[in-house]
């Protein structure tokens, strides 16, 4: 019933052709990158999907979370731009349960983009690596993997963005966020367990350091503490007003 | 109303937005990295450069390729949102107000904004300077002119870009677009760089006017010369078509 609500709310936004738009775009990276100079790729020793994903993730990790920055504010600002929150505060909806609904279609909308990027990996791969073999397991593996790195962001993006009022506010923490991120080293383990730095982490970049279970652990962990606490805020909310 | 009182007024819509405060932000962090790792500054990895041109470029790296685009983006949306919220953009235009004028008005603000970005971070870079100066032992200050240019040119080089980004927020009112499209072109600007065509993308000429500076310090990394003939035609030509189509297009939704 929220859901449907939720996504009635988002009808008019536009907001889920954005994120077909994101994803189409940033399954165009790796298109562009092997049209222009597949040579370079193709040369390489390794696992062909491995290749592509170390020559092309980091931008597209980058774009899923512009776009999922960009739709968390979105989110928000139709609650916020004309009093809506207020409207919804004395129906008899909690606002967490909005909250953790709001996170749900979030994440349906980003598993949307990964697929499609996963998409267009593959078919590079079979495309211009000869040595590839389809495995459809391995393949859904990959794309869970990258979406539950990607959940932490979400979730505090989120809460960021129910916690500010203003859209340019929000939009503004989110993306001095992102450039933090980028400009600390990305070497370091602490910091790349942390929301905003997960998602540049590949499948493979994990299986090496054998880190795979210490990354979904602490993502896990920080989907949960990061809802606790926009949980607990949508209830003091009012008072915080 | 003249210009310049319309300039005063859009600044006094702005004044409780705490952008400053956003903007400030990313120019204090951008330095972090680089007084904690002070001493890679000598570290140069074969590249022939000097430390203390060293610490300016790293530090500006990250900025020009994304804060700069990134915060004009949220500028632009601070300018559209703040009149959207109660009508009051409806209120302006039906003033007798020139619209044109008025678009150009919030346009001046927005480079008012980027402007002092960079003022504070002309500012923060000599306060980390004179930290990281302290903290090695080795002089880390660059002549305030040579910095003070530098900057500049990255300032003006980031004016295209504004105006394209005033267009595209001005052309598509659904702010989820606006801001999406703001933000995705950033993404590409690295790879854009090295192509034949980046005088034709206003969001990578920071990026390249920084390269080119990084190539006179460090030669062999990347041109030495700025390419000026196809880019300021292109350069001048991308402003005024947007800013062309930014005025007119500027309150077509409320006025419909």
């Amino acid at each position: 019933m929220t859901l449907r609500l939720e996504t009635k709310k988002l009808k008019r936004t536009r907001y889920f052709p954005a994120f077909l738009a994101g994803g189409l775009l940033a399954a165009a990276f790796p298109l562009i990158n092997m049209l222009v100079r597949s040579e370079s790729f193709t040369a390489l020793p390794g696992e062909p999907f491995t290749i592509l994903m170390d020559a092309n993730w980091q931008m597209m990790a980058m774009l899923n979370i512009l776009v999922c920055i960009c739709g968390a504010c979105m989110m928000y600002h139709t609650e916020y731009a004309d009093n809506g929150a207020q409207k919804m505060d004395v129906l008899p909806v909690r606002a967490g349960k909005l909250f953790l609904t709001k996170f749900v279609v979030n994440a349906l909308a980003l598993a949307l983009m990964i697929i499609l990027e996963t998409a267009a990996l593959t078919w590079c791969a079979v495309h211009w690596f000869s040595g590839y073999e389809f495995d459809a397991l391995e393949l859904l593996q990959g794309a869970g993997f990258q979406w539950f790195v990607t959940l932490p962001t979400v979730m505090l993006m989120l809460v960021i963005a129910s916690a500010c009022k203003n859209m340019w506010v929000s939009l503004g923490i989110g993306v001095v966020l992102v450039f933090t991120m980028c400009i600390f080293p990305q070497d370091n383990l602490i910091l790349s367990l942390c929301p905003f730095s997960s998602p540049y982490q590949t499948l493979a970049m994990a299986a090496e350091s054998s880190r795979v279970p210490l990354f979904l652990g602490v993502c896990a962990a920080e989907v949960v503490v990061l809802g606790l606490l926009g949980l607990v805020y949508q209830k003091i909310r009012r008072c915080a007003e | 109303m003249n210009f310049f009182s319309l300039i005063g007024v859009e600044f006094k819509k702005i004044r409780r937005s705490k952008i400053l405060l956003i903007l400030l932000i990313p120019v204090i962090i951008m330095w972090i990295p680089s007084i904690i790792n002070a001493d890679m500054n000598f570290d140069t990895r074969g590249i022939p450069i000097t430390p203390e041109n060293n610490f300016f470029i790293q530090g500006f790296m990250g900025m020009v390729w994304f804060m700069i685009p990134a915060s004009l983006v949220v500028c632009t949306v601070l300018l559209i949102q703040t009149e959207r919220a109660n009508k009051g953009i409806l209120k302006m235009l039906s003033l007798p107000v020139n619209t044109a004028k008025l678009c150009l008005a919030k346009f001046a603000v927005l480079i008012l904004l980027a402007f002092a970005q960079m003022v504070m971070t002309i500012a923060a870079y000599y306060i980390c300077a004179a930290i990281v100066s302290q903290m090695q032992n080795y002089n880390f200050f660059l002549d305030p002119l040579y910095v003070c240019r530098v900057t500049l040119s990255i300032y003006a080089g980031a004016i295209p870009m504004a105006a394209v980004f005033w267009m595209i927020a001005n052309l598509i009112t659904t702010p989820v677009f606006s801001v999406g499209i703001g933000l995705a072109s950033i993404v590409p600007s690295v790879l854009i760089i090295n192509t034949k065509i980046w005088f034709a993308y206003p969001m990578s000429y920071p990026f390249y006017l920084l390269m080119v500076e990084y190539g006179r310090c460090a030669e062999g990394i990347y041109e030495t010369q700025i390419a000026w003939l196809p880019w300021l035609p292109a350069a001048a030509l991308i402003t005024v078509v947007a800013l062309g189509i930014a005025c007119v297009r500027f309150g077509a939704a409320e006025r419909r």
